[in-house]
């Protein structure tokens, strides 16, 4: 989190929501140069095991933008109020808080997918993103700019966990959102018919098992850095 | 025998690290020198093997239906757990800082951490999904925590060596060190197939 | 102390704030959830002799399943010695509607064997009576389970219904997501012609005994064996109820 732009509070009257140069560059900067995965390697733990299927990581990155922007809004109101000793509990009540409230709307919205996310919408709590951008912004930041930070930055992590399970599920299983797209149509592993061009492809099973999301996650930052040449580790 | 059982298997088939991935941050922040991994791995161990039986207790004689207030009190499941374990790291870091200088100054910097690593949540998630009573969760802990710290030590210790090789830049880091931990990952999926029940016939 | 009191008021008031939110809300979705969770039970049943119904059960709507359930399927509550539960006996344990739907066989399988009890359904089409059984076992990681139908014979598989807490993707969970695994059971027999118990076998390296045996899926020899155990065992279950049907005790 070193090139983390954590700007204090300023005394200037500002209107409370706005949506300027700076807003935007909060927005957008945890897309590319300071993406939370790729760049500032937090949140990995939960992003790797939903990513099988598309639909689940959708669903996992909208409860991630839900939490994230509602923990960093309300950590920064309190952010004058909370006592410097219970700093970590005050945030983990709040985190945890907002990611139970996604995991009991979540039962009751799409029971089948609730018991497929299973103990992952539990982990967004030890996500460290959440914890991170408490820490790194909403602590020393208003509420506006907060929330938005939030969002930018759950954005970032949406985007990677999307790609993820793009490649996973359309190498692994051969559909998009459950959407046939390659391999043999009309039934799954037997039955090729001759009619689709893409009928070719067997799906890999290799792509829907655990590794292969290591495999594409480290690919994936490669291809990032060999595009934004200055993040490349020189170490 | 069931508990030895329980043991290998978190350990080494259902590895937290390397099969379900989780801890994956403190994993690869703290992996690049074997020193650093030992120390955060033995406090993970630790971690792990106190959180998840005072969790086991507070799950079943405060939260369950038939426990102290008698009513299904699930809901707060998240809340309580992870103040179990925010506080029993704060009291470890304490305690350790009081009694050992030494292992204070070797262990202290990744207690903290610890909080946040999502394998100590995730144990305490796993447990009550996997239903074990108090004895088995103890051996859950421990076992899991094992795993957690024989898959840093291992990546940290690749890790070392891999320095001196001659890795892409854009790979450089980050990149191969999710690479190689696919590599791992796939190896211990073979160990998928062994049968700890067999085993210890 | 002074120092320490608006810390812990602090703490204090917002652990009862984010409690009462959370109450709140668990108490206005619990009925949600509730009937959630019966649904995702009905689907699966259902799921069981899919091949019998007009469409494939993951297309029909919440409401259409509920329906048709209501519609096509009776649900009786065997205890161990397969003896059908009265209706007194079920209001007196609070199942009064979809009692064998809200047997919870995980809490179940707790008790001593003597005190559990079995969910039965049944399926009636073209005149032809389906028994549906449910089963629990042990996967790889987790639980699996399954819903057996058996033909009017007690001995034909008529179809199953896999599904799992969390088998691995790709390899375990096959025995969900691949329609074939399930197909293969349908037509096979649980007793021999001398009338002994056999059930089931997933047999690794492919089915030997066409009536017996159904080929596994490679790469997941532990839940195929969790299967075959879950099957033996869990449908052994129901054979008092057998006896009784076949010796005329029950009319059902």
């Amino acid at each position: 989190m070193a090139n983390t732009t954590v700007q204090q509070d300023t005394q200037v009257k500002e209107p409370i929501i706005s949506f300027g140069k700076k807003e935007r560059k909060l927005l957008l900067d945890p897309l590319n140069d300071n993406n939370p995965i790729t760049v500032q390697v937090l949140g990995i733990c939960s992003a790797l095991a939903v990513t099988t299927l598309l639909l689940k990581a959708v669903t996992m990155a909208l409860a991630v933008i839900f939490v994230l922007a509602f923990s960093n809004l309300f950590t920064s109101l309190l952010r004058n109020y909370i006592p410097k000793e219970v700093r970590m509990i005050a945030q983990l009540i709040i985190i945890a808080t907002l990611v139970t409230v996604v995991a009991l709307a979540l039962k009751a919205w799409d029971y089948p997918l609730y018991k497929e996310l299973s103990v992952f919408v539990g982990l967004i709590i030890t996500n460290c993103i959440v914890m991170g951008r408490l820490e790194a912004f909403a602590l020393a930041n208003k509420p506006w700019p907060s929330f938005i930070d939030g969002i930018g930055n759950a954005l970032g992590y949406s985007i990677i966990l999307i790609m993820i399970a793009t490649v996973r599920e359309l190498f692994g299983k051969g559909t998009i959102m459950g959407w046939k797209i390659i391999g043999p149509t009309s039934e799954y592993l037997l039955n090729t018919s001759s009619l689709s061009w893409l009928s070719w492809y067997q799906p890999n099973n290799l792509m829907v098992l655990f590794p292969s999301a290591m495999f594409v996650l480290g690919v994936i930052i490669w291809l990032h850095r060999s595009w934004n040449r200055k993040l490349i580790d020189v170490s | 025998m069931d508990l030895l059982n329980i043991f290998i298997k978190s350990a080494f088939i259902e590895n937290l690290a390397l099969a379900y991935f989780l801890g994956m941050c403190s994993y690869l922040a703290v992996s690049k020198t074997v020193r650093t991994a030992f120390g955060l791995g033995l406090a993970v161990i630790f971690v792990l093997g106190i959180t998840i039986p005072i969790n086991w207790i507070i799950d079943h004689y405060l939260l369950s239906e038939n426990g102290l207030f008698g009513m299904d009190l699930t809901f707060l499941r998240f809340i309580l757990f992870i103040a179990v374990i925010a506080s029993m790291v704060q009291l470890v870091e304490m305690v350790v800082e009081r009694f050992s200088p030494t292992l204070y100054n070797a262990l202290g910097i990744f207690l903290p951490l610890i909080t946040v690593n999502c394998a100590i949540l995730g144990g305490s998630l796993f447990m009550i999904s996997k239903e074990y009573n108090f004895a088995e969760s103890v051996a859950f802990g421990l076992g899991g925590g094992f795993g957690w710290f024989l898959a840093i030590v291992a990546i940290a210790a690749i890790r070392e060596k891999i320095r001196y090789s001659n890795v892409p830049a854009p790979l450089r880091g980050l990149g191969i060190a999710f690479i190689i931990t696919g590599f791992m990952g796939m190896s211990f999926m073979a160990l998928m197939g062994i049968d700890p029940a067999a085993l210890i016939k | 102390m002074q120092k320490y009191r608006y810390t812990i008021i602090f703490v204090l008031i917002l652990s009862a704030v984010s409690a009462l939110v959370l109450a709140g809300m668990y108490a206005g979705l619990k009925e949600a959830h509730q009937k959630n969770e019966l649904l995702f039970k009905k689907r699966s049943v259902l799921r069981s002799i899919e091949h019998m119904l007009n469409r494939p059960v993951s297309k029909m709507s919440d409401a259409e399943v509920d329906q048709l359930f209501h519609e096509k399927i009776r649900q009786y509550v065997l205890d161990a010695e397969g003896n059908i539960l009265p209706e007194e006996k079920l209001q007196s344990l609070g199942f009064v509607e979809d009692p064998a739907i809200r047997i919870d066989r995980v809490k179940e399988s707790k008790k001593p064997l003597e005190e559990q009890l079995f969910p039965l359904y049944v399926f009636e089409k073209d005149g032809k009576k389906y028994y549906i059984l449910e089963v629990l076992g042990k996967g790889l990681w987790d639980l699996i389970w399954a819903f057996v139908a058996l033909e009017e014979d007690l001995n034909t598989v008529a179809g199953i219904a896999f599904d799992h807490a969390a088998e691995t993707p790709g390899l375990g969970a096959e025995i969900k997501d691949n329609p074939n695994f399930a197909k293969q059971f349908i037509g096979k027999k649980i007793y021999d012609q001398n009338g002994n118990y056999r059930s089931i076998t997933v047999r690794k390296g492919g089915a030997k005994d066409p009536l017996f045996e159904v080929d596994a899926i490679s790469g997941a020899t532990l839940t195929c064996d969790g299967v075959t155990e879950m099957l033996y065992r869990g449908i052994k279950y129901y054979e008092p109820f057998f006896k009784k049907v076949q010796s005329n005790q029950i009319e059902i």
